[in-house]
């Protein structure tokens, strides 16, 4: 860079510099920009400068870094000695001389949830969310504070991303642990909230993490029955039976399903083989259920023409009563006119009544179709009239939604 | 040592063989390298406060607390004898000084006051007074990039704009924000928005931050938790906030430049020993209160996280207040950048979880707090721009711009009319300066052309029109000129005396296009400032003023009579310093 010299009152350009300004004769000439000695010598001293700040900034650095950490390991004995008032002004100062440390964050994150500081928890956690939106610790304090909170929704989004986020130092092993045991607490928060679907799907998910688990698939196989899945329960019953033919919740679930499923003889077998180890009475009147659909159902395989054309007639029978009974709950002690029937119903009803009346006709086939058809009417007219009043045939109820499956 | 010797010979030899660099590059060039420096200087100063911290208050191996409250008062001490005795330069608020040298001093600030700053202000902050970096920052910026100037033999023109550059670099890497530092510096340094120093600045600013954050990192002062603007019933708390900062900021102002005015009427020896009392007294509040020592930027963190109820908040906001404006008058090196942020984050966040308490909104501090920090701010620097833009820079959030904007205006105001200078005018009147202020300026009404001229077709003739009439409609107009339509939207301009010289010669009764031949006239419009029509009336005695949309149609006329009419200039004196009409004719 060449220099210039310039009259600062004339602003002419002087080539040769005196002490006057050769246009103007005034003695303003100052030399403009820098000799390019000038500009190494500046450009030597920044060089300098950089060095010197880089060292004395490398020293701060080491300082402040070896500060953080000494207040950090200070707060993390004082969190396991459950001191969380003083671990919380260990991590802030050691946050202090590092902010962007996420370790310190997340210590401070800790102690204020075990101090039960839930406002400050929160910013922090949402700020370290926005560093790392898929730590899996994070997440999971974010679904714990949303949870009490009463966010649910936003609870399980952040259960879902915590486990499947990243979990820092952790071992394959103890990740999965850790991952286990958040899916444990998303599947609590789903039982309590009432999500059985979500719940179900959870706990499917820890039965395939760890198969041989009893307990998981015990809770798994209980709330497939209460989602009216009992297809997928039988077979996770079965599959617990598999491994402990004696486990009695398992009989009983299994039971259960089958009963759900309409296989009345293989619910009693296992309602019998519950009752074999530890006798209740609650199992025992669904034995004895059992046994009335059994001997009511004229579907049975492996029983005579006559029987079926029987149990067929039994059904019709019942159901007319059940309709009667509908008509009037109040038995004989009523005095008055009854309230009319449906044409239909009054209709099947009769039909009903000629079919009862013929007491001497051949069994065959046809007419035990024809019987089921007609118990079947009966049943389905006598619905709107039979809501919330009448007799209770709970027997009759089962076989009859059985013949309609 | 050979090769390094051989680059700087080729770079030499470059540099005789290269294309000059013209004055606006030189000065772009320079504004980076002071953007550098400063930029490390700030570093340094940076590293020396924390360092001091450590070893003093903040120690690992904790003294008695009867040492630590001694502290304060020790280094507001020495660093006043240091003032005193070896860098008087130093002394005073660093926005001033800059001023002083952008307007007083053709850019000159001794590069003794940087080391001055930086060594007394180490002392003073590092120790646990209450003060802020950023002051000082900006000063040794200013002070850096003078020594730049003089180095480079800058001119005096640009001497006088290289101040406010080293300003914008000192204050952009102290408190880590370009945009808050180019706003700050062109509303509290330059006054005035200078389009030429603009792009200086932001060069300067920006290299300034990036050297700092090579060295320090990028992690902003404050972890800003994420915000969220609900329900617009909120804005009637912030509205509050600002009335309050606003407010306070007055209240601190006022009483603090008292209180300072009071102290600057004590002898030499016994203002010694005042830095001393009050770092004491700072020490006593830091025994019970050590949230208040020093900057306080992890406390400002710590509010903005809810970490504080709305009691201890304002307790620390009311000491910090009292503690701050102690050591101010006391003449305890520092700036009141930092201060006053952590005493409207603590103000505003005190109010906001009051207000929660009382009418549950957000549920959040932090929200509150942040606004906070931009209303005190606003209020006592008058700088609501820069708070605006602080907020924003330091948030990231769109969100908080509604609220932020609400609230700081209403401080501005509120402050404004309770205390109308700013805390760094009022300093300066007491240090014996009257530096222009960005809020003295925007006062100021600007005139435009439509404030003076004369309307409608007065002094217009057509060409046709004959000299002795075009004299007579001079004459009963009272001008000194007359333009002539020649037609197509293009006027020419004839003067008086030509009409009267014409008139004299015998051809009064011919057409003025035929005897005087219109000089073409120059047009304005009724949007331009005076200022710029009065450099044509330099050269032209009357002006059309057309329409903008319709240039060719005339709306009036502009003269300089007009002009002088406009700004309160009697005719009288208008007339009696223009020559009269008979001179100029015989001048002629």
């Amino acid at each position: 860079m060449q220099q210039r010299f310039t009259c600062q009152i004339c602003q002419n350009e002087i080539v040769h510099p005196g002490e006057e300004c050769p246009y103007c004769k005034s003695r303003s000439v100052i030399a403009e920009g820098a000799s390019p000695r000038i500009l190494v010598t500046v450009f030597a001293v920044m060089i300098g400068f950089f060095a010197l700040t880089t060292m004395l900034a490398g020293a701060f650095e080491r300082e402040r870094r070896e500060r953080g950490r000494q207040h950090f390991e200070s707060a993390n004995l004082l969190m396991k000695e459950q001191d969380f008032d003083l671990a919380i002004e260990h991590y802030r100062d050691a946050l202090l001389y590092s902010r962007t440390e996420t370790s310190y964050q997340l210590g401070l994150a800790n102690a204020l949830f075990a101090a039960k500081e839930f406002p400050e928890t929160e910013h922090r956690l949402v700020q370290l969310r926005g560093v790392d939106p898929t730590s899996g610790i994070v997440n999971y304090r974010l679904a714990q504070l949303a949870h009490r909170n009463g966010h649910i929704d936003e609870a399980v989004a952040y259960y879902r991303t915590a486990v499947y986020g990243r979990w820092d130092d952790s071992t394959e092993a103890t990740g999965n642990g850790i991952r286990v045991s958040v899916r444990l607490e998303l599947v609590d928060l789903l039982e309590e909230t009432g999500r059985d679907r979500e719940l179900a799907v959870a706990l499917q998910e820890l039965t395939e993490i760890d198969p041989s688990n009893r307990d998981y698939r015990h809770r798994y196989a209980a709330k497939l029955i209460d989602i009216e899945a009992p297809e997928e329960a039988s077979e996770n019953y079965s599959l617990l039976l598999d491994s402990d033919p004696r486990d009695r919740i398992a009989l009983l679930g299994r039971a259960e399903a089958e009963f759900r499923l309409g296989n009345y003889l293989t619910a009693r077998t296992h309602y019998n083989r519950a009752q074999a180890l530890r006798i209740d009475p609650a199992t025992s009147e669904r034995v004895a259920l059992c046994n009335r659909v059994i001997e009511l159902d004229p579907t049975r395989r492996g029983i005579s023409v006559a029987e079926r054309y029987r149990r067929s007639r039994v059904l019709v029978d019942r159901t007319r009563s059940v309709v009667i009974g509908c008509q009037n709950p109040w038995g004989d002690s009523f005095v008055g006119p009854l309230p009319p029937l449906p044409p239909d119903l009054r209709g099947a009803l009769d039909a009903a009544d000629a079919v009862l009346r013929q007491t001497r006709e051949r069994p065959s086939d046809e007419k035990v179709e024809a019987n089921i058809l007609l118990a079947e009417q009966v049943w389905d007219k006598s619905r709107p009239l039979c809501e919330g009043t009448g007799p209770n045939d709970e027997a009759l109820g089962l076989v009859l939604a059985k013949l309609a499956r | 040592m050979k090769p390094l010797r051989d680059i700087l010979t080729k770079l030499l030899a470059m540099s005789r063989t290269s294309p000059v660099l013209d004055e606006p590059q030189r000065f772009l060039l320079l504004s980076i390298v002071i953007g550098i420096f400063s930029g490390l200087v700030v570093v340094c100063f940076h590293v020396s406060i924390d360092f001091l911290n450590w070893i003093t208050i903040a120690s690992l191996d904790p003294p008695s607390k009867w040492i630590l409250m001694l502290w304060p008062a020790v280094g507001g001490f020495i660093a006043y004898i240091v003032i005193k005795y070896i860098v008087p330069t130093a002394r005073g608020t660093g926005v001033n000084y800059t001023k002083t040298a952008v307007y007083a001093s053709d850019g000159y600030v001794p590069f003794s006051s940087v080391l001055g700053k930086f060594s007394t202000c180490t002392l003073s902050i590092g120790t646990g007074n209450p003060m802020g970096p950023e002051d000082p920052a900006l000063q040794m910026g200013a002070g850096i990039a003078s020594l730049l100037g003089r180095i480079f033999h800058l001119t005096r023109d640009h001497m006088r704009l290289i101040a406010p550059i080293g300003a914008a670099a000192g204050i952009g890497a102290a408190f880590n924000t370009p945009i808050t530092a180019v706003l700050f510096v062109m509303e509290e340094v330059v006054s005035a928005w200078n389009a030429g120093v603009l792009g200086s600045i932001v060069l300067a600013s920006v290299s300034a931050v990036i050297v700092n954050r090579w060295f320090l990192g990028d992690d902003p002062l404050y972890r800003v938790p994420g915000f969220e603007f609900g329900d617009y019933s909120e804005l009637i708390f912030y509205a509050a906030i600002g009335i309050a900062g606003g407010a306070l900021s007055a209240l601190f102002t006022r009483h603090a430049i008292a209180l300072r005015g009071f102290f600057l009427g004590f002898t030499e020896r016994r203002r010694i020993w005042l830095p001393a009392a009050a770092g004491l007294a700072v020490g006593i509040v830091g025994l019970y209160a050590p949230e208040t020592l020093g900057a306080g930027y992890g406390v400002i963190d710590g509010a903005l996280h809810d970490r504080f109820g709305w009691e201890p908040l304002l307790l620390f906001g009311v000491l910090k207040l009292l503690t701050t404006a102690l050591c101010f008058s006391c003449g305890t090196p520092g700036g009141l950048f930092a201060p006053t942020l952590f005493i409207g984050a603590m103000v505003g966040g005190g109010l906001g979880g009051l207000a929660n308490e009382i009418w549950p909104l957000s549920g959040s501090i932090g929200p509150y707090a942040l606004v906070g920090i931009g209303t005190f701010f606003a209020g006592v620097f008058r700088a609501p721009m820069t708070s605006v833009f602080m907020v924003f820079e330091l948030s990231a959030s769109y969100q908080i711009i509604l609220p932020v904007m609400v609230a700081n205006t209403i401080a501005t105001l509120v402050s404004r009319h309770l205390q109308h200078e700013s805390v760094f005018q009022l300093a300066g009147y007491q240090d014996g300066l009257d530096l222009p202020s960005a809020e003295e300026q925007r006062e100021t009404p600007v005139m435009h052309v439509e404030d003076a001229m004369r309307r409608g077709r007065g002094l217009v003739v057509p060409k046709e029109m004959a000299v002795r009439e075009a004299l007579a409609t001079v004459e009963q107009n009272g001008g000194q000129a007359l333009l002539v339509d020649i037609r197509y939207g293009r006027w020419g301009w004839v003067e008086r005396r030509d009409l009267e010289r014409a008139v004299e010669d015998g051809d009064g009764d011919k057409t003025i296009h035929q005897t005087l031949r219109p000089r073409p006239a120059i047009r304005t419009h009724p949007d331009v400032p005076l200022d710029q029509a009065l450099r044509k009336l330099a050269i032209y005695p009357l002006l059309p003023v057309a329409s903008r949309v319709n240039p060719s149609s005339m709306i009036g006329t502009l003269s300089l009579e007009d002009v002088h009419r406009a700004y309160g200039i009697s005719n009288r004196t208008a007339q009696r310093d223009s020559p009269a009409p008979s001179q100029t004719a015989t001048q002629a």
